[in-house]
C-alpha cells in the first residue's frame, strides 16, 4: 500500500512539474483545530498571494518554480512550507509568543482577547522559567491583579496559598483555585513534581463567565496551564543549566538579649517572681539563698553549691554566646539541568523535555529534588486532530523532621532560633555535642534540637504523572466533536525514621528509634465530550455554539504504620526491629491504619458566542453540575449560568479618527458559579505523619462514635450528627471591565470592577435541642459573603526602539470582603477570630490590652463597656484589629532592553494587613513563665514596669499578660520579588559547525530584599498567626540557555 | 463510510458514558462507621441501645429536686444563689451549668430513635436475632418515653391536655420542631410505654435494663401526674405484686448496694463510669480523716421529720459525721449515696435508683385517696401502714379520717421516703404546694417561700435554645 501511494505521488510529481502553473488549496488551523480566517498566504520570492476565507480555506494558482509557501497572520508565527507534489497543503498556525496576551486560554479552548468578554490574566512562560522556586504558583505574587499569592513555608517545594479577588467561602477559606494542565484538572497546592519551563502560559480566570465552564469546581477561579508545543520545522535542541544558592534567614529582629542582658534579666525577673528557676536567678547574689551558702566548695566536691561555685558559673554562663542562626542554618545550593528538543512536520509535532532539579533549603536538613520528563504530541491525520500531552515526574522532598512540625516547640529551629536562651552552648571542649535531659540550669535544648536532627530523616516521596488525549474531528467544515481524556495521578510514600541508637531514639515509646511509613494514592479522572458548530457568516456573523458532557472521577486510598523497638545497627528500615512489650494490657493498639474514599462529578453543558463584525460579542452558557459529595439526591445537582458581552469600541466609525487611542474595549459578565470546594468534609487518619485521606461525606453522614454504661459489658454506640441537606454554596459574580491603549498601545490599561456573592454560605449554626446534640454546632448553608474590589493593570512602553526596550508594569487590586448575613446568628468567635455580619473574613477577635497600670504593674484591659479592668476575665474581647487577609496587593516591575542585555525587577506589595505574631509574644511577655523558658527581647529593658509609677507598656513580671491585641500586629510589607538580568548569545560557530543557534546567559534572584514594620523572619504567611514557620528564603541563581 | 462510523461509534459512547454516569454522582463513603452500615446487624443496635443507657442518668433530677425545694441546706461552699432562690431567668448560667434538662433527656430521645429507624433494616440472620429486636425496640421506646417525661417535668405545667407540652421526638432529625399539646404529648408517651410493655423482658433478671416492671412504673408515674388515678392505682398494684417492698433488715443494704431489694430498674455507676452521684452533696475526701468538702447538708426541716431512732432511713440516709464536728465543719451529712469509706476509690459511688417499690405504694396511696378510699383494706392507709411498717421499728399502722388528711401525710411520707431521688420538687409543683423552708434552712429572707403555682415551676427553654429554633415557644414568665 505504502509502496504504491509513494509511486503515484512520484507519477503526480512528474505530472505536476510538466505543467506551467498549478493550483494549491488548503485550509489554515490554530492548534485547536479552529479554522483562521484571514491568513496571508503568499509564493517565497513572488508577489503572489491570498488570504484565507471563513473556514480557514485558501486557493492559490503558484507558478512553477516556486517551492515555498508562506503563511502569516496577525497573533501567529509566520510559517514556511516547502511544497510537496500534492495540491493540497493543510496549515497548523501556532500562536507566537508575543501573541499570547492575545489570546485567552478560557474553558475549552483558545479565545481571541477581542472576542473575550469575562476578567483574566495571562502569565507567558518568559515569566515561570528558571525562577529558583519549586512550586511555580510561587510566581504569581505582584504579577497577577487580584490574586493573593502567600507561601506560608519556605521548605523547598512548598505551595503557595493562592486567593483570587478574595475569600469566597467561610469553611472553604483555604480552598485552593481549580488548576487544569492541558485541559486536564490537577491537584491544587501538589506541584513540586511539575517542571514549570515546561509551561506555556498560565491564564488566571477571575469572573464568571470564563471559570463557569469549569462548573462547579470553578468557583473559586480557574488557572489554565497549557504546556509547550513543537513547532514544525527541523528539530530544535535546547540545554538549560542553572545553579545557584538560597540563603538564610537573616537575623532576627527581635533583637534577642545577649547571653549577659538574659542572665541580669533573668535576676531582675526573680526579685518579683521568687520561685523563678533560671540561672540568672539562682545564681545571683541577690537570690535569698545566697547568702546562706558556703563561702567556697570543699576540695572533694568542686561542684557543690557555694557562693564561689555561683559566681564562677553566672561569670561562665555570661562569656557563652552561640550564634544559633550559624549553627542552624545554611546556604543552600542548587542546580537544574534540562535538554528538550522539539519539532516536526506539519501534521506530526512533538515537544519533549527532561529536567533533573535541586534545591537545598537553608535548614540544615530541608532539600528537594526532581526528575520530570514530558512528552507532548500533536498529529493531524486528514480531519482528525490528535493532540497528546503527558508529564511524569518524581521528587524526593527532605524535612527537617521539628521544622515539618513547626510550632514553637523545642524541636523546631526555626522557633528555638530564637527560644534557646543564648548562654548554652550545645557544644564542650572537645566538640562533642552534650545532650541530655535539658532543665533551666542546665539547659541542652539546642544540642538536643541538633542531635535530633542528625538522628532522623523525614522524607517525602512522590510519582506524578498527568496524561491527557484530545481528538477533535471535523465532521463538517464547521462542526467539529472533541473528546479529552486524562489523568492526574500521584503516588506519594512517606516515611520518618529516628534511629534507634541515638539520644532522640531513647526518647521514643519503647525507648530505641521510630518508623513511620505511609503510602497514598491518587488519581483522578476526566473525560470531556462536545461537540461545536463554528461558523463566519457573510463575513459578520461570527457563530460559535458547543455541547459538552464531562464526567471526573477521583480516587484515594493510603495506609500507613509505625514501628517501634527498631534494630540499632539498621537505618530506615523495619527489619529487625524487636518484640513490643504489652505492659500487662489486655488490648494490644494497632499500629497501622488504612482508608480509601472518592468522588464524582457530572456536567452537561452548553456555551456559545456570537460576534458581530468583529465589534461585538455576546457570551453565555448553562450548565448542569451533579457530584457525589452532596448526599441528598434533591441537592447533587446544580443548575447555572453566565452571560458575558464585549464592545470593540475602535471599530465604531466615530472613533475611527481617533488617533491617540488604539484600544477601547469594555466587558462585562455576570454569572453564577458553584463552589464545590467549600462542602464541608472530614478526613480518616492512616497512622501517618504525612498524610490522610479526604472524607467527602463526613460533616453529611452520622458516624457513630463509641461510649459506655457500667450495666453492660457491650460497648456502647453513640450516634454523632451530620447535615444531611447541605447544598453546594454558589458565588454570584459579576465584572466590568474596560482596555484602553494610548499611544498606539504603548499605554495600557485593564480596570476591573466586580462583586461576587457567595449565597448558601456554609454558616456554623447551633443545632436545636431536639436533635440531640444541645450546644453542638453544624455548617449550614445560612449565610452570605461578599467581595467587592477594583483592580488597575497599567503598563507604559518609556522606550520602544530597535535596540532598547523598556517598560514599566504595575497593577493594584482592592478588596473588600464583607459576611453579609448568618442566618440565625449575628457572629460566632472561630479560632482566634471572629465572624461577624459587617465584617470582613479574617477580622481578630482579641482583648483589648491597655498597658501597664503605673500603680501595680499590673496588665490592663478594655471592658465591653470601655471602662479599665486588670482582671482579663472581666476584659472584653473586640474586632476592632483589623484582618490577616490584606486588601490592598500589588506589584509593580521594571523592564529593560538594551541589544541583548535584559533586565526585568519585580516588587511586590500587600497593604492593610494585620496578623497573630505569636514569637513576639513569647520574646516580650516578661513574666517568670516565659523568662524562664525563652529568651526575652531587649524591649523588655526599657518598656516594662519596674516601679510604681511607671507608666509602660508591658506590664510588671510578676504578672502574665496572656494573648491580647499587643500581639496582632502590622504585617504589610513590599518586596524586591524578583530580579533578572540576561544576556542573549548570538549563534556560535566553529568553522562549518554550528555549535549554537543561540543562547542566553542569565542571574536571577528571588526575594532579594522585604521592608515591613513586621519583627521576625516573614511578614508573609498564608494563614493569621506566625508561629515560627520556615521562612521565604532567598535565592540566587545564574544560567545559561543554549539552543542548537 | 468511515464518517457514518465515527459518528456511530461517538453517539454510542457518549450514550454509555450519559446513563452509566448515574454512579458517578452516587460515589459511597465507605469508610465511614455511618448510615446503614453502623447498625446493619442485631449485635451493632443492641450497642447502640447500650448507647442509649449510656446516657441515662438521674443525677440531675436528684440535684434539682434537692436544691430547688427543701430537702438541702447550703453548706461550706454556696454558689447556687440563682437556683436556690429561685432567681433564673433563660440565661442563668446556674440553671445552663446544672440543669439544662434539653441536653441529656433528647440526647436520650434521638439516641433512641437512632435505634428505632435501624431495627427494621438490621440484618437477623442468627437464632434469636428476632427476639432479641423486639426486645431492643421495647428498651427503646421506653427510654423514648422515659426521657420525654423527664422533658414534661422539668418544662411543662401541671398535666392539662389544652396545655403546651414538649417536643415530641420520633424520628432522628436536625430540623426545628415544634411543640405540642399536652394531651397529644401524653398519648404519645402511653403509646409508646403500652408499645414497650409486651417486647421488653419480661422478669427481672437484668434490672439494669428496662424490663416489664420498670414500664409498669413509668406508666404508674405518668398517670399520677396526669391525675389519672384509677391507671396509677392499677399500674402500682401490678408493679408492687411483681416487686415487694424491702423489708427494714433489707432496706440499707439498697443504698449500699449489697441487694437488689424493690428495685425494678436502676443505672449502675462505678468510679469510671457514669460518676459519682454522692459528690452532688459532698466531694470526695483527701483521706479518711480529711473529709471533702460539703456543698450541701440536708436540710433541718427533714432531717427532723423522722423518728430518729425507730425510723431505719434515718441512719440509712444521714450520718451525724463526729469527725466533722471535731473540725467545726458541722456534722449532719446525706449518706444515701455515700458509697465506701471516705478516701477510698468509691466513696460517693452508688446506683441511680429508677424505679422501686416504697414509691409505687405511695403512688397507690395517693391514687386511692384521690378516689375517696382514703381508709380501708384498699384504702390509702394501707400502703402507708405498710410502707411506715417496714421502715419504722415497732410502728402502730394508724388511719385516716379524711382525704385531705391522708394527701397530706403521704406528701410528708413522700419527702421521708423519696428524699434525694428526684421528686419532691416536681411533687410541690404538682400538688400546688408552696416551697416553705424553715428559717434554719433558709439561706436568705427571699430564698425561703417560694408560693405555689409560681412560675418558675416550670424551668426556662434555655436562652440559646430559644436563639437556635425558631418554633421553640418559651414559657410563661420568663420571655
Amino acid at each position: 500500500m505504502r509502496k504504491l501511494t509513494l509511486s503515484v505521488v512520484a507519477v503526480l510529481l512528474f505530472m505536476v512539474q510538466a505543467l506551467a502553473q498549478r493550483n494549491i488549496t488548503g485550509r489554515v488551523t490554530d492548534d485547536t483545530g479552529k479554522p483562521l480566517a484571514g491568513i496571508s498566504v503568499g509564493v517565497k520570492g513572488t508577489s503572489a498571494g491570498t488570504t484565507t476565507n471563513a473556514d480557514g480555506v485558501y486557493s492559490l494558482s503558484v507558478p512553477s518554480g516556486s517551492r515555498t509557501l508562506v503563511f502569516s497572520g496577525v497573533d501567529f508565527e509566520s510559517q514556511e512550507l516547502n511544497l510537496g507534489a500534492g495540491s493540497t497543503l493543510n496549515v497548523n498556525m501556532t500562536s507566537s509568543e508575543k501573541a499570547l496576551t492575545e489570546v485567552v486560554v478560557t474553558g475549552y479552548g483558545r479565545e481571541k482577547k477581542r472576542q473575550f468578554t469575562g476578567a483574566a490574566t495571562v502569565l507567558g512562560s518568559k515569566q515561570i522559567q528558571d525562577v529558583p522556586v519549586v512550586s511555580f504558583d510561587q510566581n504569581f505574587q505582584g504579577r497577577i491583579p487580584g490574586l493573593l499569592a502567600n507561601s506560608g513555608s519556605g521548605q523547598p517545594g512548598a505551595a503557595a496559598n493562592v486567593r483570587i479577588r478574595g475569600t469566597q467561602s467561610i469553611t472553604g477559606a483555604f480552598v485552593q483555585p481549580l488548576y487544569v494542565l492541558d485541559g486536564i484538572p490537577i491537584s491544587a497546592g501538589d506541584f513540586a513534581t511539575l517542571n514549570p519551563n515546561d509551561f506555556e502560559s498560565i491564564t488566571v480566570l477571575k469572573d464568571a463567565g470564563a471559570a463557569a465552564l469549569y462548573g462547579a469546581r470553578g468557583g473559586l477561579g480557574v488557572i489554565v496551564i497549557t504546556s509547550k508545543r513543537g513547532k514544525a520545522g527541523q528539530a530544535q535542541f535546547s540545554y538549560r543549566t542553572q545553579t545557584g544558592i538560597t540563603e538564610r534567614p537573616s537575623a532576627s529582629q527581635f533583637e534577642q538579649m545577649n547571653s549577659r542582658e538574659m542572665l541580669d534579666y533573668e535576676e531582675f525577673v526573680g526579685g518579683f517572681v521568687p520561685g523563678l528557676v533560671a540561672p540568672g536567678w539562682i545564681y545571683s547574689r541577690k537570690h535569698p539563698n545566697y547568702n546562706a551558702l558556703p563561702p567556697t566548695s570543699p576540695a572533694s566536691n568542686p561542684f557543690a553549691a557555694s557562693r564561689a561555685r555561683y559566681d564562677f558559673m553566672r561569670d561562665s554562663l555570661a562569656n557563652n554566646n552561640v550564634d544559633y542562626y550559624d549553627l542552624l542554618f545554611r546556604r543552600g545550593v542548587s542546580q537544574t539541568h534540562e535538554i528538550n528538543m522539539n519539532g516536526g512536520s506539519q501534521n506530526s509535532r512533538y515537544f519533549v523535555s527532561l529536567n533533573y532539579f535541586q534545591m537545598d533549603g537553608t535548614d540544615r536538613k530541608s532539600r528537594i529534588k526532581r526528575y520530570t520528563a514530558r512528552f507532548n504530541l500533536d498529529n493531524t491525520v486528514g480531519k482528525l486532530n490528535i493532540q497528546f500531552n503527558n508529564s511524569i515526574g518524581y521528587s524526593i522532598t527532605d524535612y527537617n523532621e521539628g521544622a515539618f512540625y513547626a510550632g514553637s516547640g523545642t524541636a523546631n529551629p526555626f522557633a528555638m532560633a530564637w527560644r534557646a536562651k543564648p548562654y548554652e552552648n550545645p557544644y564542650n571542649a572537645n566538640g562533642n555535642l552534650i545532650f541530655g535531659p535539658s532543665t533551666a540550669l542546665v539547659p541542652r535544648a539546642m544540642a538536643n534540637l541538633i542531635e535530633r536532627s542528625n538522628n532522623s530523616t523525614w522524607v517525602d516521596k512522590q510519582v506524578k504523572a498527568v496524561t491527557g488525549l484530545t481528538l477533535a474531528y471535523r465532521i463538517f467544515p464547521s462542526v467539529t466533536i472533541k473528546n479529552t481524556s486524562g489523568l492526574d495521578a500521584a503516588l506519594n510514600f512517606g516515611q520518618g525514621f529516628i534511629n534507634a541508637n541515638s539520644y532522640v531514639g531513647s526518647l521514643q515509646s519503647y525507648q530505641a528509634g521510630y518508623l513511620n511509613e505511609s503510602q497514598v494514592s491518587r488519581l483522578q479522572l476526566i473525560n470531556t465530550s462536545g461537540i461545536v458548530y463554528n461558523k463566519l457568516i457573510n463575513d459578520r456573523h461570527d457563530v460559535e455554539l458547543g455541547g459538552y458532557f464531562e464526567v471526573v472521577r477521583a480516587w484515594n486510598r493510603g495506609f500507613g504504620f509505625n514501628m517501634f523497638n527498631l534494630d540499632p545497627r539498621l537505618f530506615q528500615t523495619g527489619q529487625g526491629a524487636g518484640t513490643l512489650a504489652t505492659g500487662g494490657a489486655a488490648n494490644f493498639a494497632q499500629n497501622g491504619n488504612s482508608a480509601k474514599s472518592g468522588f464524582g462529578i457530572r456536567s452537561y453543558f452548553a456555551s456559545g458566542r456570537y460576534t458581530l463584525d468583529n465589534k461585538y460579542t455576546l457570551t453565555a452558557n448553562v450548565r448542569r453540575d451533579g457530584t457525589s459529595r452532596i448526599l441528598n439526591p434533591d441537592n447533587k445537582e446544580i443548575t447555572t449560568w453566565a452571560a458575558g458581552i464585549t464592545w470593540d469600541a475602535l471599530k465604531e466609525n466615530f472613533l475611527r479618527n481617533v488617533n491617540w487611542l488604539s484600544d477601547l474595549r469594555v466587558r462585562a459578565t455576570y454569572g453564577v458559579v458553584p463552589n464545590i470546594g467549600s462542602i464541608p468534609g472530614g478526613s480518616f487518619g492512616i497512622s501517618s505523619n504525612f498524610y490522610s485521606i479526604p472524607g467527602y461525606l463526613n460533616a453529611q453522614l452520622p458516624a457513630f462514635g463509641t461510649t459506655a454504661y457500667a450495666g453492660s459489658p457491650l460497648t456502647g454506640l453513640a450516634p454523632g450528627v451530620a447535615n444531611p441537606n447541605l447544598r453546594i454554596e454558589t458565588v454570584a459574580k459579576a465584572n466590568i471591565g474596560l482596555d484602553l491603549g494610548f499611544a498606539r498601545n504603548r499605554v495600557r490599561l485593564s480596570v476591573e470592577a466586580y462583586r461576587n456573592l457567595t449565597r448558601d454560605l456554609f454558616v456554623s449554626q447551633r443545632l436545636v435541642a431536639t436533635s440531640g446534640f444541645y450546644g453542638s454546632s453544624l455548617n449550614v448553608n445560612a449565610g452570605t459573603m461578599s467581595n467587592r474590589g477594583l483592580e488597575f493593570d497599567f503598563a507604559v512602553d518609556i522606550i520602544r526602539s530597535k535596540d532598547q526596550d523598556l517598560t514599566f508594569r504595575a497593577n493594584h487590586a482592592i478588596n473588600i470582603n464583607k459576611i453579609e448575613d448568618l442566618g440565625s446568628v449575628t457572629e460566632y468567635p472561630s479560632g482566634t477570630g471572629i465572624i461577624k455580619e459587617g465584617l470582613p473574613f479574617g477580622t481578630h477577635y482579641s482583648y483589648w490590652y491597655m498597658g501597664a497600670d503605673p500603680a501595680t504593674g499590673r496588665p490592663q484591659y478594655k471592658r465591653p463597656d470601655g471602662s479599665i479592668t486588670t482582671n482579663i476575665n472581666e476584659g472584653g474581647q473586640f474586632h476592632e484589629f483589623g484582618t490577616w487577609l490584606p486588601k490592598h496587593v500589588g506589584g509593580f516591575s521594571l523592564d529593560y532592553r538594551f541589544k541583548q542585555l535584559s533586565i526585568s525587577a519585580l516588587f511586590s506589595y500587600q497593604l492593610e494587613v494585620r496578623r497573630y505574631n505569636n514569637v513576639q509574644n513569647w520574646v516580650t511577655q516578661g513574666d517568670g513563665l516565659y523568662t524562664g523558658a525563652v529568651t526575652q527581647s531587649r524591649m523588655l529593658l526599657t518598656e516594662q514596669w519596674r516601679k510604681p509609677g511607671d507608666v509602660k507598656s508591658i506590664q510588671s513580671p510578676a504578672f502574665s499578660r496572656q494573648f491580647t491585641s499587643l500581639d496582632i500586629a502590622d504585617a504589610k510589607f513590599l518586596r524586591f520579588r524578583n530580579l533578572n538580568i540576561a544576556y542573549n548569545l548570538n549563534s556560535f560557530s566553529i568553522g562549518k559547525v554550528r555549535l549554537m543557534k543561540s543562547g542566553r546567559f542569565y542571574v536571577q534572584a528571588q526575594n532579594i530584599a522585604i521592608w515591613s514594620p513586621w519583627s521576625g523572619l516573614d511578614p508573609e504567611d498564608d494563614n493569621n498567626i506566625s508561629l515560627a514557620e520556615f521562612p521565604n528564603p532567598k535565592a540566587f541563581v545564574a544560567g545559561l540557555d543554549i539552543n542548537f | 463510510m468511515k464518517l457514518r462510523k465515527l459518528i456511530l461509534a461517538s453517539s454510542v459512547a457518549v450514550a454509555l458514558a450519559t446513563s452509566s454516569c448515574q454512579k458517578v454522582i452516587e460515589v459511597p463513603e465507605t469508610d465511614l462507621i455511618a448510615g446503614d452500615v453502623a447498625l446493619s446487624s442485631v449485635t451493632f443496635v443492641e450497642q447502640a441501645v447500650i448507647g442509649i443507657y449510656a446516657a441515662v442518668g438521674t443525677e440531675m433530677n436528684i440535684l434539682l429536686n434537692a436544691v430547688f425545694a427543701d430537702e438541702v441546706t447550703r453548706a461550706e461552699f454556696y454558689n447556687a444563689t440563682t437556683t436556690h432562690e429561685w432567681q433564673y431567668g433563660a440565661a442563668d448560667v446556674g440553671l445552663r451549668d446544672s440543669y439544662t434538662g434539653i441536653a441529656p433527656n433528647y440526647n436520650i430521645v434521638n439516641r433512641a430513635n437512632v435505634v428505632l429507624a435501624a431495627i427494621p433494616k438490621a440484618d437477623s440472620t442468627r437464632v434469636g436475632d428476632n427476639t432479641k429486636k423486639l426486645r431492643l425496640q421495647g428498651e427503646a421506646l421506653f427510654l423514648r418515653a422515659y426521657a420525654h417525661f423527664e422533658l414534661f417535668r422539668y418544662y411543662c405545667g401541671n398535666y392539662d391536655p389544652n396545655g403546651l407540652g414538649m417536643v415530641y421526638m420520633e424520628k432522628s432529625t436536625i430540623e426545628p420542631a415544634a411543640r405540642i399539646r399536652m394531651g397529644e404529648y401524653f398519648t404519645k408517651i402511653n403509646a409508646d410505654l403500652a408499645a414497650a410493655r409486651p417486647l421488653v423482658a419480661q422478669n427481672l433478671t437484668d434490672i439494669n435494663r428496662a424490663n416489664l416492671a420498670a414500664v409498669i412504673g413509668l406508666q404508674a408515674r405518668v398517670a399520677l401526674y396526669m391525675r389519672n388515678w384509677a391507671a396509677a392505682e392499677a399500674f402500682a398494684t401490678e408493679f408492687i405484686n411483681l416487686v415487694p417492698v424491702a423489708s427494714i433488715a433489707n432496706f440499707p443494704g439498697i443504698w449500699t448496694d449489697v441487694n437488689n431489694a424493690e428495685q425494678a430498674f436502676r443505672l449502675i455507676r462505678t468510679n469510671t463510669l457514669g460518676g459519682r452521684i454522692g459528690s452532688l452533696f459532698r466531694a470526695t475526701s483527701a483521706s479518711a480523716a480529711n473529709i471533702g468538702l460539703v456543698t450541701w447538708r440536708p436540710a433541718d426541716k427533714l432531717w427532723t421529720s423522722y423518728n430518729r431512732t425507730a425510723d431505719v432511713r434515718a441512719n440509712t440516709y444521714f450520718r451525724d459525721e463526729p469527725l466533722l464536728t471535731s473540725a467545726g465543719r458541722g456534722s449532719r451529712l446525706i449518706q444515701k449515696y455515700a458509697g465506701t469509706a471516705y478516701g477510698t476509690p468509691n466513696e460517693n459511688v452508688a446506683n441511680a435508683k429508677v424505679f422501686r417499690t416504697a414509691e409505687m405504694l405511695l403512688i397507690r396511696a395517693e391514687a386511692r385517696a384521690e378516689q375517696g378510699r382514703f381508709t380501708g383494706a384498699t384504702g390509702a392507709d394501707a400502703d402507708v401502714n405498710l410502707l411506715r411498717s417496714n421502715r419504722i421499728t415497732g410502728f402502730v399502722p394508724g388511719t385516716y379520717t379524711s382525704a385531705a388528711q391522708a394527701i397530706t401525710d403521704i406528701m410528708l411520707e413522700r419527702y421521708r421516703e423519696l428524699c434525694y431521688e428526684g421528686h419532691r420538687f416536681f411533687d410541690l409543683k404538682r400538688r400546688s404546694l408552696p416551697i416553705q423552708r424553715t428559717p434554719a434552712d433558709a439561706p436568705s429572707a427571699a430564698g425561703t417561700t417560694l408560693e405555689a403555682n409560681n412560675f418558675r415551676f416550670v424551668l426556662p427553654i434555655p436562652l440559646p435554645e430559644m436563639v437556635a429554633n425558631p418554633l421553640m415557644q418559651q414559657n410563661p414568665g420568663y420571655q
